[in-house]
């Protein structure tokens, strides 16, 4: 069964997949008292906190694929909040995007002449672009707008309704909410389908729409090009793009900074679209959560979606989840989710593997039964709770580029 | 008729060494030029100036009669000229197919790869020189032959003329070397000049139209292969005689101080890369392993020391089963480990060589205790390593990548016999070194021999095993097949029973 799952093209198989994983926050509900696990809103709030997740994650594909470790992705992501604020309420809202994507890859470039041309550190190099970004862009809102921490209110690009499935309208007529029709059948599971997709297909902001498009765009680019050729060569092999005549230091330049730009417009999605304008802190670490997403991802664009989008469910249960009964449901998806780590593990004789899953399967099972609520630290820490895991369980299976953070001098082999 | 190559006063500097001082270099078109020298005289830097790579300080270079000046391997591809590096320039995670095209990749447009215009390609080249290899598949699952067959077709897919090969025999069997031979002999034929390095002398006899030797970065000769000998080669060389392993008398006691027994190894995937093996090395034997890289080889060595999961069978060092028990437990009983790639399992070298010299033995004075290092115990020794193994350096402060191949490799080798060891096993302890550490090395392993040392020796260079074993067994697809008298056979037939060859023809063992 699982050979003809492989034989699947990607998309069936991955929507196979997220049908699995709603049918168990199905089940779960069932026997929970909450809805929150599979209500439109949820979905709607998933998605919002993934985009700039991912957005961030994919800059860090860019970086990485290159040999460049970011850990200054936070900061990019600041900066593109920055100069996505100022771009939106001085130019309108597209501008604004591109300016925030300016200012992401000003950071970007920062980060290549230092790691690239100067050989820091990758990781102080980072730190540090994450130190500076909030002190200029602190500094920059007091000169322009006589506020250190906050900006006036921006414009954003705007969302849009996908016609048929969500109640958008084609050429002025409304069409039919298909979605909206089957959840109020209220039928057990295919309801709660269409509740999470039509969260995802109406008032979909045309940031995120963008960033899916991203997926397959950047799977294209890294794999079928030239351009993405080489610029793999420089995260697995520097020294033989090099002896093939391939200028490895122009590569890591532009994929720092397309990075970096990846990381701004997700910093300019935070600010004109989540927050409505610039404030200091809003960013809320989710440049942290994006390298968090690259490594769950296994360094693949359509892992790092999976990542932020499972990251942002998490998150976005949390912020509607105010009396914690969702999050304490989820806990029971987590055990759930060690079972089956610990299944897998046991098949494949893995004795560590599966007494690790077991004890934390049976810690989630047993907090879940002891306790009514949970609090909501244990949303913001699940995210990093699972790239450790993940680490520890498929460490093996990971393939990160070979020559990651290693310094690169021409010549040298 | 102008030459392919014409170098003249190439000098380059390196901060306190002179890699070349002042080389010529002429290669006629359509020849086999062979650059001979041992390890540290200069013939990759003069290759890498060649090819782009380094810029020469001083002297000119001509291609096909016009003056050049490289700044990047671009240009010396755009002249015609391609290179197979001693160090094999792949990726692995990369598909082959990837690799080859690197840097001359077809395009559509908005620079798409073309993937099948590139097939295409490759297989005409692959064809037209009869060398085969399944082009989708991960570099990384490549055995070392294969991987430089990729290099080479890499260098033709460019439609190089001028080839130049680092040192390409080094990782061969002597079937596989008369198939590069026999390449380099079509690729001669079709109109290619090659520069060929290397320091076996048979092989350059052998191979070669002509021959440039250097040595401590001066050219001393180029000639013709004309009447030239072994011996008078090797003098140019070194200024001495090559010294040879000679089989010496025989000290195998009774004593059996590691057995095998039913081991099987099995890989990642759960295939059986080690099979049933069973054996016996006893107190003062050499017992030396032949076979193809790839052979589950490097998954008996593991075994052995205790980095690899045994799925069946045991391990018992002087009677005592230590299949369980932990890499360090295996060593403190005894157990020394010269491996394979120095670089990457025997040495850090970003270390001092005193931290070096203490690896592996951490736990053992003089080095330390338990917890502690002891750092004077730890200098004083590698000063006794240094002196009694003859490690070239200016102190043992320095770190491990200042020192040449050779000088790394006798440190390892003092480390691991200073420390009294049972039994040793040495992957491959001479590959990539100069005949002078060669030579000590091998001294080295003999005296040890003689003080009673159980040795597995796995190694590629045919004559050393068969100049230090007490018995050849050889490895092929993960199982003995083969145990042989070294006395008695020759690096031919070892070679034919490493592939299989002389299974086949019904001369089992």
């Amino acid at each position: 069964m699982i050979a003809k799952l492989n034989d699947l093209p990607a998309w069936a198989r991955w929507a196979l997949y997220a049908a699995f994983g709603v049918l168990l926050l199905t089940i779960v509900q069932s026997i929970s008292d909450t809805e929150r696990l599979t209500q439109v809103a949820t979905a709607r709030e998933m998605l919002r906190f993934a985009v700039p997740i991912f957005l961030a994650g994919l800059g860090g594909l860019f970086s990485e694929r290159a040999g460049v470790v970011n850990i200054g992705l936070e900061g990019m992501l600041i900066l593109g909040m920055w100069f996505g604020a100022w771009g939106s309420i001085t130019y309108g809202a597209w501008w604004g995007l591109a300016i925030g994507i300016f200012g992401g890859m000003l950071g970007g470039l920062l980060h290549a002449i230092a790691t690239v041309t100067f050989q820091v550190d990758h990781i102080i190099s980072g730190v540090a672009i994450n130190i500076l970004a909030p002190a200029i862009t602190r500094y920059l809102s007091e000169e322009i707008w006589a506020s250190p921490t906050t900006s006036p209110r921006t414009s954003a690009v705007g969302d849009w309704d996908v016609p048929f499935l969500a109640g958008g309208t084609v050429f002025g007529w409304e069409s039919p909410d298909l979605l909206l029709t089957i959840s109020q059948w209220e039928i057990w599971y295919l309801s709660d389908l269409a509740q999470l997709s039509r969260g995802l297909l109406r008032g979909t902001s045309w940031v995120a729409i963008i960033a899916i498009a991203l997926v397959p765009f950047t799977v294209w680019l890294i794999w079928r090009t030239r351009f993405g050729l080489r610029l793999r060569i420089c995260g697995e092999k520097p020294a033989a793009g090099e002896a093939q005549g391939i200028n490895i230091i122009r590569y890591k330049y532009i994929a720092v900074i397309i990075s970096g730009g990846l990381a701004g417009l997700g910093g300019a999605f935070i600010s004109t679209e989540l927050s409505g304008l610039f404030q200091g802190g809003n960013s809320a670490g989710r440049g942290f959560i994006g390298l968090a997403a690259l490594i769950f991802g296994n360094w693949r664009p359509g892992g790092v979606l999976l990542g932020a989008l499972l990251f942002g469910y998490v998150f976005g249960l949390d912020l509607r989840d105010l009396d914690g009964t969702a999050s304490h449901a989820m806990l029971l998806v987590n055990a759930i989710a060690f079972a089956g780590v610990g299944l897998w593990a046991f098949t494949r004789r893995r004795k560590a593997d599966t007494i690790i899953a077991a004890i934390l399967g049976v810690g989630a099972l047993f907090w879940w039964i002891v306790a009514d609520t949970v609090p909501s630290w244990w949303s913001n820490t699940l995210p990093y709770v699972v790239v450790l895991l993940v680490l520890v369980f498929f460490a093996q299976r990971l393939r990160m580029p070979v020559s990651l953070g290693m310094p690169y001098r021409k010549g040298e082999t | 008729m102008t030459a392919a190559i014409e170098l003249t006063g190439i000098t380059k500097r390196f901060p306190g060494v002179i890699a070349n001082d002042n080389v010529n270099l002429t290669v006629e078109k359509g020849e086999i030029h062979a650059v001979c020298g041992e390890n540290g005289a200069g013939k990759s830097t003069l290759m890498k100036i060649l090819y782009g790579m380094q810029a020469p300080d001083e002297g000119t270079m001509k291609v096909n009669g016009e003056l050049v000046n490289f700044s990047s391997p671009t240009d010396a591809i755009d002249r015609g000229i391609g290179m197979v590096h001693q160090h094999f320039m792949l990726a692995d995670q990369l598909t082959v197919l990837e690799n080859i095209i690197l840097g001359a990749e077809p395009t559509v447009s908005g620079g798409r790869i073309n993937f099948k215009e590139a097939e295409a390609h490759l297989s005409q080249v692959a064809d037209e020189y009869g060398l085969t290899i399944d082009v989708n598949q991960m570099v990384e699952s490549l055995e070392v032959g294969e991987r430089q067959r990729v290099e080479i077709i890499k260098v033709l897919y460019r439609g190089a003329e001028i080839l130049i090969l680092d040192e390409p025999t080094a990782v061969l069997v002597p079937q596989e070397v008369e198939a590069l031979f026999e390449n380099m002999r079509e690729l001669k034929a079709s109109g290619a000049t090659i520069l060929f390095i290397d320091h076996k002398l048979d092989e350059v006899l052998e191979i070669s139209d002509s021959m440039t030797v250097l040595r401590h970065g001066k050219t001393v000769a180029t000639m013709k292969n004309d009447g030239v000998t072994a011996h008078e080669l090797a003098e140019l060389m070194v200024g001495s005689e090559l010294p040879t392993p000679d089989t010496s008398e025989s000290t195998v006691t009774d004593d059996v101080a590691l057995e095998l027994k039913d081991l099987t190894v099995l890989n990642e995937d759960g295939r059986q890369v080690v099979h049933d093996i069973n054996l016996r090395i006893h107190r003062g034997e050499i017992v030396g392993i032949a076979g193809v890289e790839g052979n589950g080889q490097g998954e008996l060595v593991d075994a052995i020391i205790g980095t690899a999961d045994i799925a069946s069978g045991t391990v018992s060092f002087h009677g005592r089963d230590i299949t369980r028990e932990s890499v360090r437990k295996r060593r403190e009983a005894g157990l020394a480990y010269v491996p394979e790639d120095r670089h990457h399992e025997g040495l850090l070298l970003s270390s001092p060589l005193w931290e070096n010299a203490a690896l592996g033995h951490q736990t053992q004075s003089p080095y330390g205790s338990n917890w502690w290092l002891d750092r004077d115990g730890a200098r004083a020794q590698t000063e006794l390593i240094r002196e009694q193994f003859d490690v070239r350096t200016p102190n043992i402060d320095v770190s491990a990548h200042a020192l040449s191949g050779g000088n790394q490799q006798k440190l390892i080798i003092g480390r691991e016999l200073t420390s009294d060891p049972e039994v040793l096993v040495a992957a491959h302890p001479t590959r990539g070194i100069d005949v002078g550490a060669q030579a000590a090395v091998w001294d080295d392993i003999r005296a040890a021999r003689r003080n009673g040392l159980a040795t597995l020796l796995i190694s590629a260079d045919l004559d050393e095993l068969i100049g230090l074993s007490d018995t050849i067994v050889v490895m092929l697809r993960g199982e003995f097949v083969a145990t042989l008298a070294p006395a008695d056979v020759t690096p031919r037939d070892l070679g034919a029973y490493m592939t299989g060859a002389a299974l086949q023809n019904g001369g089992a063992a």
